[in-house]
């Protein structure tokens, strides 16, 4: 039984066909929908922008120039008769293009990385828990509970507090605040798996535990947690933007999107509206483009809702 | 039966419905509200910990003397003082007919128990008056005279000494002995112009006009002191009528203030001074740059990089003079005038003083730390001054900490080896703010500069009596601080207030709100 | 069932003493709180005189003992910075948090199932394609931005709401003030409103999109298709078959929307200026005001305890497959 609150049941889902099929359903399924499509085009371009940042952009994200602070737009400069700064500049006069690409980099690499660490920890507590049962479930089960019984955000402002803002100390914060989801639905995977006929046949010709988790039980927990990652590669990305108006994000010198919203969020009632619109527009897509697909991906690998919708 | 559409359009039509009946906000004529962007701890007068508290405790309670607006010291609830000969016995005469707000008449007795409440370690008090005034006059103790004269007794004589003793509140014995601690915090007693009436911590505090404080002529009827964190949301009140003063409005948003025609901004030249610390302490005798900014044509070369001026009229908002040297106007040495922003003869310097620039223009690397919620743009300040260093050839690595992080690293000591700061100053005298450094060890000098021309000279302050001669040695010392600057010197950091149109206010420059005098135009 | 409670409370003290020890140990580790307690001219010998008078002098583990001590007491001991209870303190300030979470709750919750539900039933539409379109773009929304840009839109711009402020409703009830507590109501709801939808947008959006996708689930299963075939009109399908198993996973999300919500109440007391819980234990750990945080930490974890054992009571009402023990 699970102890304190049951998983969701709609992320009971599995993958068994095999490998090839899938990638060709897949590209089908997802040309079929319009949204995907659209969603894949915006990540594959915010991905693009992060890793080529230097090359789309020969600026310095942190060069200063206060006497061409909070220039608008597509403004045109006097001296050189051309649009220096497309969107603008921000309050300390650096170039909003240039720290929005450099943003890309480290929100994305912030969401991605903080979900690897919240997987790799989740789920090798989950299939322990599920795997071997008795005492060691129990103590990692109480683990999770102590885990969600502490609200995140406290424990993130606590952490944060003590370490310090930096690219280093969010991801395991924001990893942590995630590997309970990851470890429920492992756990409960395993159980389901660790009773199948192949586990029992590895395990009567003598397989040594860790192998089973590895190589039986593994590959098959993976793909519902897959589309949880993808979920909370978003919601990382939008715990980076609430935990920077707190003051706890990342230092200001290290540009992030969350970062360069919260900096500009007295310049929207100064009337300036751009600091702050573009990177909450980079955030939003970004986001919105990892929850179609999440979604897509979902339904995809869930065969009871496949071909729906 | 359950229709889904008609329950959504159920709900939004109460959603859309409500707002319809929207009730007025507004203050009436009788009450005046402000906003600060923090709440109080607690409301012990022996307990002051914050600018906010003060403000709230200015109208609550009377002070044996008051500071007033353009620094002259006046008196309040005492209406005239001596100082012994050796100048360690400050005693003082009260107003006849004075009252707490509980009814109980306000005696020397009351002032001598004011004091001693605060200095009774039991009490476990710390702020203001229990960390820092006590300590700097050296309490002794004080003295019942008669009904209406006490005496404080100190162990030295200083010149400030008659300015801090005027931050202590007085309060009435009777009324505080009553209470416990826990209710002292609670429930305040005052003796001044405002009694309270309702805290709703992080929301409101209410205080209500004593009828028959002849001290001071009061307007409105009732204070209300809200808290509202967040700036824009602060501002968002002030233009919609609902609140009169707020204070610290930010630099970019001013315009937009003044543009609503419902409320105004007025700027004032602060009397907190901002500076770059460079760090002395040995602790950072291995961090990249520390030996370089040893040498004193180091740290007079780099006083020419900034352009202060610029950081002021942009990132400030105001046009801001530069300091030149540790004190406030008028109290400084009127023959020094502030470095002005040179880049290339700070480069000339640099050059001479022996860091010349390397093949990758750079002179020498350091670090320049920085706090990022306390001041005024704080975190844009500090990263515009590393980029000014960068410019001049010295690679600077900005490296900005929250407010509450920070200031648990300058209390020890552990910023450095150049650090961003703000140390609250006065306009009534120039050994209030050159206090930051009495001693190369006391716990202000947060740089550890060991200058021991400036310390001899300090010492010998206590010994002289006459304004005249202090002034020699105020502008003796202050010359040392310019051509040995243990600071960046930078500005005095302007505050922007803003204030309702309906309303007659003056903001002080001291970073005090004090209201009482306001009125509807 | 009475044996299920009691190891469930004895699970519960496991989790309390696991989240106090957590918190314990992280706070003093951000190094020393005492300068946060001394004037900023203080001297080293008053700042160690300071560090004897809050007990900041003895060693992590006696404090700790200390605190569990009390704690066994049902003493949270004093706030370092309010001379006051802890606990106390905390329970002042949960009302006004609650009245904000209850409020996002219920527009999200009550907003969320039908919108979910004409969803599902109209899938594939454009009706559909937008609404879920828009639910989407609610849950990428960071918000303290939606917040600051309600302020000035809704309530600066248009004066529809108050900008910012509370009015009380459960403190006059708790006080046994009924008849101020019915008059609060209408300026309380104005209040609530823009706070509420700064708070409740993404798990409104999240639940729609949660009872949509778990409708489409149950209106393929073989017990729908039969009740079609006998004729059953479409109405009575979706209200007593449908909708009762769609709720599970929207009663499931409850239990954990708590700790969610109150991780944008942070952000939105702030923003909103509302005196609740958020802010205080925000301020607690900025203060490193440890009993302070300590409270709220254990008021939360009992909290969090409580309801999802009434949410793992419900959920076996909803779901006769589901056994407690």
């Amino acid at each position: 039984m699970t102890p304190i609150a049951a998983n969701p049941p709609i992320i009971a889902v599995s993958l068994s066909s095999p490998e090839i099929s899938t990638w060709k359903r897949a590209r089908r399924s997802l040309f079929k929908a319009k949204w995907p499509v659209l969603a894949l085009i915006i990540l594959s371009l915010v991905v693009f922008m992060a890793v080529f940042a230097a090359q789309i952009s020969p600026k310095d994200p942190n060069r200063q120039n206060l006497i061409d602070r909070l220039k608008q737009p597509m403004q045109i400069d006097a001296k050189t008769g051309k649009i220096e700064n497309f969107l603008g500049t921000d309050g300390l006069g650096r170039d909003l293009w240039t720290r929005i690409i450099y943003g890309a980099q480290v929100s994305l690499a912030v969401g991605v990385m903080a979900v690897v660490v919240g997987g790799l920890l989740g789920i090798t507590l989950g299939i322990i828990a599920g795997y071997q049962g008795g005492r060691v479930d129990d103590i990692i089960m109480r683990l999770a509970d102590i885990q969600l019984a502490f609200p995140f955000i406290l424990l993130a402002i606590m952490v944060l507090v003590v370490l310090g803002p930096g690219v280093w100390n969010l991801i395991p914060v924001l990893g942590v605040g995630q590997w309970v989801t990851y470890a429920r639905i492992a756990r409960g995977q395993t159980i389901s798996q660790r009773e199948k006929e192949y586990v029992e046949a590895a395990r009567s010709m003598g397989a040594r535990d860790i192998r089973i988790m590895l190589q039986a039980i593994l590959p098959n927990v993976l793909a519902p947690l897959i589309v949880i990652a993808s979920f909370n590669v978003a919601s990382a990305i939008l715990a980076e933007a609430s935990l920077s108006f707190l003051g706890l994000g990342v230092p200001p010198t290290v540009p992030t999107w969350g970062g360069i919203l919260n900096e500009s969020r007295d310049q929207i009632l100064a009337g300036k509206w751009w600091p702050a619109f573009f990177p909450g527009l980079a955030i939003m897509l970004t986001v919105l483009a990892i929850n179609i697909m999440g979604d897509w991906l979902r339904d995809f690998l869930d065969p009871r809702l496949r071909g729906r919708g | 039966m359950f229709k889904p559409h008609r329950v959504v359009l159920a709900l939004l039509t109460l959603l859309v419905a409500i707002p319809l009946v929207v009730s007025a906000q507004a203050p009436d004529e009788s009450t005046i509200v402000i906003a600060q962007s923090v709440d109080v701890g607690l409301l012990d007068p022996s307990a002051v910990a914050s600018r906010a508290e003060a403000n709230i405790f200015g109208h609550l309670y009377g002070t044996l003397y008051e500071i007033s607006e353009d620094g002259s010291i006046k008196p309040y609830l005492a209406k005239s003082y001596t100082n012994s000969e050796d100048g360690k016995e400050w005693t003082f005469t009260l107003n006849e007919g004075l009252t707490c707000h509980d009814g109980e008449p306000l005696t020397a007795e009351d002032v001598a128990y004011s004091f001693e409440r605060v200095a009774n370690p039991d009490n476990k008090f710390t702020g203001n008056s229990a960390g820092f005034v006590l300590p700097a006059v050296g309490y002794v103790g004080a003295r019942v005279e008669d009904d209406l004269n006490v005496t404080i007794i100190t162990d030295r004589y200083q010149s400030i000494g008659l300015g801090l003793l005027s931050e202590v509140y007085i309060h009435c014995k009777d009324s505080y002995e009553k209470m416990t601690l826990e209710e002292a915090g609670q429930t305040p007693v005052g003796s001044g112009p405002y009694k309270f009436v309702e805290w709703v911590p992080d929301d409101h505090i209410t205080l209500e006009k004593v009828e028959g404080f002849t001290l001071r002529e009061t307007f409105f009827q009732t204070e209300i002191w809200r808290t509202i964190p967040e700036a824009s949301t602060r501002v968002a009140e002030l233009i919609a009528g609902n609140v009169d003063v707020i204070a610290n409005v930010p630099p970019d948003q001013v315009e937009a203030v003044n543009a609503s025609g419902t409320a105004a901004v007025q700027a004032v030249a602060g009397t907190r001074r901002m500076y770059v610390g460079f760090q002395f302490g040995e602790n950072f005798k291995d961090a990249p740059g520390y030996e370089a900014l040893q040498k004193k044509e180091v740290r007079v070369a780099l006083q020419y990089a900034v352009d202060v001026p610029t950081i002021c009229s942009t990132l400030l908002g105001t046009e801001c003079e530069r300091a030149s040297s540790i004190v406030n106007k008028p109290n400084d040495n009127p023959n020094l005038s502030p470095y002005p922003y040179d880049p290339v003869k700070a480069g000339e310097l640099l050059d001479a003083a022996g860091y010349p620039k390397d093949a990758n223009g750079v002179r020498f690397e350091t670090t320049l730390m920085g706090p990022r919620g306390r001041y005024l743009n704080d975190a844009n300040v500090v990263q515009a001054i590393g980029q000014y260093l960068n410019d001049v050839g010295v690679k600077t690595t900005v490296d900005i900490r929250d407010w509450a992080d920070y200031s648990q690293l300058t209390r020890p000591k552990e910023v450095g080896p150049m650090f961003f700061l703000g140390s609250g100053g006065g306009t009534w005298n120039a050994l209030y703010d050159m206090a930051d450094f009495s001693a190369p060890d006391s716990g202000v000098n947060y740089v550890n500069w060991p200058n021991p021309e400036w310390f001899k000279l300090w010492n010998s302050l206590s010994d002289i009596r006459d304004p005249a001669k202090e002034r020699e040695v105020i502008n003796q010392m202050l010359e040392i601080f310019y051509n040995d600057p243990p600071w960046l010197m930078l500005y005095f950091q302007p505050d922007f207030y803003g204030v309702s149109s309906r309303l007659d206010w003056q903001a002080r420059r001291d970073e005090q709100i004090v209201v009482y005098n306001a009125k509807l135009k | 069932m009475s044996r299920y409670i009691a190891r469930r409370l004895l699970q519960s003290i496991i989790v309390i003493i696991g989240v106090t020890l957590l918190s314990f140990l992280t706070l003093h580790l951000a190094g020393d709180p005492t300068y946060l307690y001394v004037s900023e001219r203080a001297s080293a010998k008053e700042i160690e005189e300071t560090r004897i008078k809050l007990g900041f002098d003895k060693p992590l583990p006696i404090q700790y003992i200390t605190f569990l001590g009390g704690l066994a007491r049902g003493d949270l001991g004093m706030s370092i910075r309010s001379r006051q209870p802890a606990l106390q303190m905390v329970m002042d300030r949960l009302p006004a948090t609650l009245e904000l979470t209850i409020f996002a709750m219920i527009i999200s919750t009550l907003i969320a199932i039908p919108i979910g539900i004409i969803s599902a039933t109209k899938r594939g539409t454009s009706l559909d394609g937008g609404i879920m379109l828009i639910a989407m773009v609610g849950q990428s929304i960071p918000g303290f931005w939606l917040g600051i840009m309600l302020i000035l839109s809704v309530g600066l711009q248009l004066r529809w709401l108050p900008i910012s402020g509370h009015v009380a409703v459960f403190d006059p009830i708790l006080e046994g003030n009924l008849n101020e507590a019915i008059a609060n109501i209408p300026g309380a709801l104005q209040h609530l409103i823009l706070p509420g939808i700064t708070i409740g947008l993404f798990s409104l959006a999240r639940n729609a999109r949660l009872v949509r996708s778990s409708m489409l689930e149950v209106l393929s299963q073989d017990y729908v298709t039969t009740a079609r075939s006998k004729g059953l009109s479409e109405r009575v399908i979706i209200l007593k078959h449908a909708f009762r198993n769609a709720l599970i996973p929207v009663v499931t999300m409850l239990g954990l929307e708590f700790g969610f919500l109150l991780s944008g109440v942070v952000v939105t007391e702030t923003v909103f200026s509302w005196p609740g819980v958020g802010r205080l234990v925000t301020n607690a750990i900025t203060q490193r005001d440890i009993p302070l945080v300590q409270a709220a930490v254990v008021v939360f974890a009992v909290m969090f305890i409580i309801i999802n054992l009434l949410v793992d009571l419900v959920y076996a009402q909803l779901d006769p497959r589901i056994r407690l023990g």
